[in-house]
């Protein structure tokens, strides 16, 4: 299970990787040609950024990090599993009980920002419609996912609060229609698609 | 609008006090994890930055966003934000270190920060979310899901643009 998520992130790492290698040469080369004495400043002050974004990062994950450990501990998220199972056994089309509940599970924490936390029910639903042959739930899933269901964009409000903006919440009405008509559109889309598309 | 994530706090609190939940010390594991996972982020961000760095000042940043700033500012993008909508597909810490380099460059009230903020939090990293979503499950019918979730994504950053603009 656990060893499956990370074979596949490292395959996904491969895609990075190429763009990384790619950039990383493509520039070098410019430099040597045009301003060959700034090539080593610049990698420093690159990793002098990512130190001090780091900092901003730590400070707003444990705010975020903090809060949901509270609300677990509290038993919001499983009360909001719990209420969603039955929605998600519906809307998966599933026979599979577990399945439904993990998907529940994994639905609430996108819901509720915990992207992290997300991933792993994830990954026990999708395996879960996948034995049952179904692909329906299956492909449904990684699009709530992959489209992004969020309420609270809790990095990007805190990361803006860092950066001293006036009203850094001022996001969080154009972010939730954006996502909610992307999740929407793409959800209906699928569900057209995949009726057409049956042989 | 600004009242919701100060009420969310509450509510969560107030529910973890009914509950008799060690409020502090719950909170204070979760801050924990926070350490962990920026120190896990750490070396990804280093090359990341660097390597933005280095697309900056090779020029390269610049030809990429004069070649692709019409089709984007056809959309509606600013080309400004070329790099986070082509990078954001492919690497969440990717695309958090573009977003604070947009944020420290224009400030963060602008309309290009605010733009930024909405692609960021209002899309993912549909291939990495491939990847691991789909990793050992049946190879067939894979294909139209994808194609489903890049049209919407690109869709949804157009969209975001424009709600940027009236909102």
């Amino acid at each position: 299970m656990i060893k499956g998520i990370i074979a596949a992130a490292q395959k996904y790492k491969l895609t990075m990787n190429a763009i990384f290698t790619a950039v990383f040469i493509a520039s070098g080369l410019i430099m040597c040609a045009t301003s060959p004495q700034s090539f080593i400043s610049s990698l420093l002050s690159g990793a002098d950024t990512a130190a001090r974004t780091a900092l901003t990062l730590f400070c707003v994950y444990s705010v975020w990090m903090g809060l949901s450990r509270v609300a677990e501990d509290a038993g919001i998220n499983a009360f909001i599993a719990k209420k969603l199972q039955p929605l998600c056994t519906k809307f998966f089309k599933t026979k599979s009980v577990s399945g439904g509940q993990y998907a529940a599970m994994n639905v609430t924490c996108n819901l509720l920002g915990l992207g992290g936390a997300a991933t792993p029910f994830g990954v026990k639903a999708i395996k879960r419609f996948d034995a049952e042959g179904n692909m329906y739930g299956r492909n449904m899933l990684f699009i709530i996912n992959a489209a992004s269901v969020q309420i609270i964009p809790s990095t990007v409000i805190s990361m803006r609060a860092a950066y001293g903006s006036a009203d850094p919440a001022d996001v969080f009405l154009p972010a939730l229609i954006a996502t909610a008509v992307c999740t929407g559109g793409a959800v209906l889309a699928y569900a057209l698609l995949s009726k057409l598309c049956r042989p | 609008m600004s009242a919701v994530i100060p009420a969310v706090f509450v509510a969560v609190f107030i529910a973890a006090a009914a509950k008799k939940v060690n409020v502090f010390s719950s909170f204070a594991a979760g801050a924990g994890e926070g350490i962990k996972f920026t120190v896990s982020l750490l070396p990804m961000l280093a090359a990341v930055f660097m390597m933005c760095e280095l697309f900056e000042n090779s020029g390269l940043a610049d030809a990429l966003a004069r070649a692709l700033g019409p089709v984007l500012g056809f959309f509606g993008i600013p080309q400004e934000l070329a790099k986070l909508a082509l990078i954001k597909p492919f690497s969440g810490s990717g695309s958090l270190t573009l977003l604070t380099d947009v944020f420290s460059r224009y400030g963060a009230d602008s309309y290009v920060s605010r733009c930024a903020a909405t692609i960021y939090a209002s899309s993912e990293t549909v291939f990495y979310v491939f990847a691991v979503y789909f990793a050992g499950t049946d190879r067939r019918g894979r294909a139209l899901p994808l194609a489903v979730v890049i049209i919407s994504s690109a869709l949804g950053t157009v969209l975001a643009c424009a709600l940027c603009r009236v909102l």
